[in-house]
């Protein structure tokens, strides 16, 4: 920690002495273990050694910033230099603003040391398992792995970060087979402090694995219809939460204009058993994220609660062009406040819809508009999973889904990042052939 | 430019087994302009090496984020190990790989670093441009970007070689409000391999971009949904690219094949109309210099085209030198690595279907109910070969005419189901190469090809 640490002084004193009105550095040092499992067999270990200075200056108010992998002295002062060059070349903004201090914290999170033997006989015991226990399934890549690494984060302000981190994780893509027939490929992740249980039964894993060996004999449906969609928890993601976050609440859309809910702050979004907030202080959170991009300490936020939108996610930056007020956090560690039902309750309660893994579509409209194929899904009729299907796809708008929820499912995952239900929607269209 | 520091370090290769060491410095340039300000202006250099080594059907790979004899020696000693931890508990004994000749391809290139503020002026330009000519646009965002990289190799066999790939593109994304106040988005690259002080010496070339993609934005705000089902449509260049890569390119990349791919209990077989041919190119494509053209890739082997599709059957796969092995194909330079830190990876290079006889006026008049998509947000595919596309710019065909615009939809199908269908092949290629590929690690791709008429799925209400 040491010589990132001095590192990191001698930026921002070079900073100063080029002639920058504020300096701001992040230096890290970071280590790789990997194992690469391919077409269901072990592939490629690899050790990676890295490191990474940012360096951000401001001077009359105009911003530049440089990211290099080197720490010698040379390359430190002509990083300054050009990062200089950039901030003259800009334009003044006075909105951006930074963290003042003095404020001094260490941190040490996740599992910083690795058990390399630990995690691949983890690894090699999660793939026999999968063979044993799920025949059918043919591992198309799986990718295990311990990150760990040294950062300090500086500025001028007097504020100053330390943090060791490390922490396993795990990344499985995978489809069923069995002879010619073969189904959408899908992928489980899961990121871990310990590797004390086998990692089959961490997440969702289990779970997953065995929904993707029933999709084997999908058929594809007929016809078009609107009908409740039960999102899983990617799924939800891609299509409600990113959208949530790319298009409404965010500095790009608040800052342009073009966020739909940019006068909305107060006013109710969602059915009111939607709670939506970003919690890196959670027991269900590996490494939290301790400080935003700038130096602000992190702190748990709600975005949208019982229904209401109560804050943006907005940057200082953000904020200080908006009118608005800085967020908790940059956006990280999402969750989803859980219902009261378990999902198999709320497919009983579904006469025709359909339950959605994942989604592939193309990237939603300013509006919340999308529309794409619903992968990996299922038929429900009756209360009941019927049947896998092909080739169907749903499009809907996401402000009008939120005002639209049926249920909020008591199951949720979490995969070391966050916590995420599924969550069944009325009044989305689907389409078959 | 990268000096040769790795040559002498090949007396450390170990014997008995294949062994690559890689020098790298990538670097890229970022400007980002929001209704004039610059809210983005980030450069960034990134350099190190990396070794592989190959033993008994597993690697071992190892990287350090230095580019030094000291870091040479360091990665070639933890890749040896790895490969050597692997092939102890999880090798599987296969043979060596097939030896390549020994050759080299060095150049004296280096890549013309422009200075930021060539980067802020020329975006600026480009944004008061707009400001000034179209004042009743919602928002409007100008990127100016490059990223290049080079790359120095060496190998136990196989060739030696400097490589270079500078690429730089402005990107112009402008939002409209509808009289419902609802805002529509279009974005459009312009560019191409190059640095960005060749491409944009003069800021000019990109007016013209910048008024069509105003003219369509205007049609958009007054665009209609499509009727969502199967649809007779005409995919332009563009469209077709993705199609190229997505839905058939990435099903025919050796390691998905092993991984279950539908292209796996296709070969030989007729997966398209026999009006489709697609070309996995290496660096030239029909008679002239491909997008983004690559000589050798990052295993040693000698670029080379690799068809794909002949006459609508499928006739090969893209192969690394180890998948090469497996299928009995000849590699065709197909493994590339991002960065210095990352492993090669069966990639596509410059991916396009052949072009046809057809006139794109003849097709258009051909449909009595249809739609003309001719630009794509994004596209995605299935290793079952379903893909989807996003649909950021298309217009309704009535009646063999050109009709409304199209707000956002999506286009669906499955990819030997629906090239069956393609029936005209227009006579030009369009390319496109901004972006990048996902896969493990980011990579620039060319993909392009003609306009096919075909059937597709379309999303809508």
């Amino acid at each position: 920690m040491n010589k990132i640490t001095i590192l990191a002084r001698e930026i921002l004193e070079e900073s100063q002495r080029q002639g920058a009105d504020y300096a701001q550095c992040s230096v890290s040092e970071s280590e790789k273990k990997e194992f690469n499992v391919d077409g269901g067999r072990f592939s490629l270990m690899r050790t990676l050694y890295n490191r990474n200075v940012t360096i951000t200056v401001l001077k009359d108010h105009r911003k530049g910033t440089i990211q290099i992998n080197r720490f010698d002295e040379d390359t430190v002062k002509t990083a300054v230099r050009d990062a200089l060059d950039a901030a003259e070349s800009g334009k003044p903004d006075p909105a951006w603003e930074y963290a003042r201090g003095p404020v001094e914290q260490d941190f040490t999170e996740g599992q910083p040391e690795c058990n390399t033997d630990r995690l691949f006989e983890r690894t090699k015991e999660l793939l026999e398992t999968i063979g044993k226990k799920h025949p059918k399934i043919l591992m198309e890549q799986m990718i295990t792995s311990h990150d760990s690494g040294k950062v300090i984060y500086a500025n001028t302000n007097g504020v100053t970060y330390r943090s060791r981190w490390g922490a396993y994780s795990f990344s499985l893509m995978y489809s069923g087979h069995e002879g010619e027939k073969s189904t959408s490929f899908y992928g489980s992740d899961v990121m871990l402090k310990t590797l004390d249980k086998p990692v089959i039964d961490c997440g969702f894993i289990e779970r997953d694995l065995a929904m993707v060996e029933k999709q084997l004999d999908p058929k594809p449906l007929e016809g078009k219809f609107t009908g409740p969609v039960v999102l899983a928890p990617y799924a939800l993601s891609e299509i409600v939460l990113w959208t949530i976050m790319g298009n409404f609440v965010s500095d790009s859309c608040m800052i342009d204009g073009t966020s739909i809910w940019k006068d909305k702050l107060g006013e109710t979004v969602a059915d009111p058993r939607f709670s939506m907030s970003f919690e890196p202080y959670s027991d269900d959170v590996i490494v939290p994220s301790r400080y935003t991009g700038e130096g602000y300490p992190t702190e748990n936020f709600d975005l949208i609660k019982d229904g209401k939108l109560v804050s943006f996610c907005l940057s200082q930056y953000g904020a200080n062009k908006t009118g608005g007020r800085r967020a908790g956090n940059d956006g990280s560690s999402m969750i989803v406040r859980s219902g009261e039902k378990a999902l198999d309750e709320i497919i009983a309660g579904i006469d025709r819809g359909i339950l959605v893994m994942r989604f592939s579509g193309g990237s939603p409209a300013p509006s919340g508009e999308y529309s794409g194929v619903a992968k990996n899904s299922f038929m429900i009729e009756n209360g009941k999973i019927t049947n896998a299907l092909t080739e169907t796809m749903i499009s809907g708008c996401v402000p009008d889904m939120l005002m639209q929820i049926r249920e909020i499912s008591s199951d949720t995952l979490k995969d070391g990042n966050g916590s995420l239900p599924f969550i069944a929607f009325d009044g989305v269209t689907i389409s078959g052939k | 430019m990268l000096q040769d520091i790795l040559s002498p370090r090949k007396a450390l290769f170990e014997s008995g087994a294949h062994t690559e060491l890689r020098g790298q410095n990538s670097r890229n340039r970022r400007v980002v302009l929001l209704n004039g300000d610059v809210v983005g202006n980030v450069r960034s250099d990134v350099s190190g090496v990396s070794a592989r080594v190959y033993r008994g059907g597993v690697y071992g790979f190892s990287s350090m984020a230095e580019y030094s004899p000291d870091a040479a020696r360091t990665v070639l000693k933890a890749a040896t190990e790895n490969a050597d931890f692997m092939d102890r508990h999880a090798g599987i004994g296969k043979p060596a790989l097939p030896v390549l000749p020994a050759k080299t391809r060095m150049t004296d290139t280096g890549i013309n670093d422009a200075p930021q503020k060539i980067y802020v002026d020329i975006a600026r330009e480009a944004d008061e441009y707009i400001a000034k000519k179209y004042p009743n646009l919602a928002s409007r965002r100008v990127i100016a970007m490059e990223d290049s990289m080079e790359k120095l190799l060496v190998t136990s066999d196989g060739m030696d070689s400097h490589f270079i790939a500078p690429r730089s593109y402005i990107y112009i994304v402008l939002d409209a409000m509808t009289d419902a106040g609802t805002p529509v988005e279009l974005y459009k690259p312009i560019g191409g391999k190059g640095t960005f002080d060749e491409n944009f010496a003069d800021p000019s070339v990109l007016y013209a971009g910048i008024d069509e993609l105003y003219e369509q934005i205007m049609q958009k705000r007054e665009g209609v949904y499509a009727d969502a089902g199967e649809k007779t449509v005409i995919l332009g260049g563009i469209m077709t690219g993705m199609l190229s890569h997505e839905a058939v390119g990435h099903t025919v990349e050796a390691d998905l094949v092993l991984g279950g791919s539908v292209a796996a209990h296709n070969l030989n077989r007729q997966v398209a109309s026999e009006l489709v041919n697609l070309t996995d190119f290496a660096h030239t494509a029909f008679g002239e210099t491909c997008p983004l053209p690559v000589y050798v890739d990052d295993e040693g082997t000698e670029a080379k085209d690799v068809p794909l599709i002949e006459n609508g059957i499928l006739t090969g796969y893209m192969n690394s030198r180890e998948s090469a092995q497996h299928f009995g194909m000849e590699p065709g330079g197909n493994a590339r690595a991002w960065s210095f830190s990352d492993e090669p990876l069966i990639r596509m290079r410059n991916t396009s279907v052949h072009p046809g006889k057809d006139k794109l006026e003849d097709m258009i008049a051909s449909i009595d109910d249809g739609y003309y998509l001719i630009d794509s947000t994004n596209g995605q595919a299935d290793t079952t070969g379903e893909f989807m596309f996003g649909v950021s710019m298309g217009y309704e065909i009535k009646n063999g005419k050109i009709g409304k615009a199209l707000l956002d939809t999506t286009i669906s199908g499955v990819a030997f189901d629906m090239l069956k269908t393609v029936d005209m092949v227009s006579d030009n290629v369009v390319w496109c190469s901004a972006g990048f590929c996902g896969k493990k690690q980011p990579m620039p791709v060319g993909m392009g090809g003609p306009a096919l008429r075909c059937k597709v799925k379309i999303g809508g209400r």
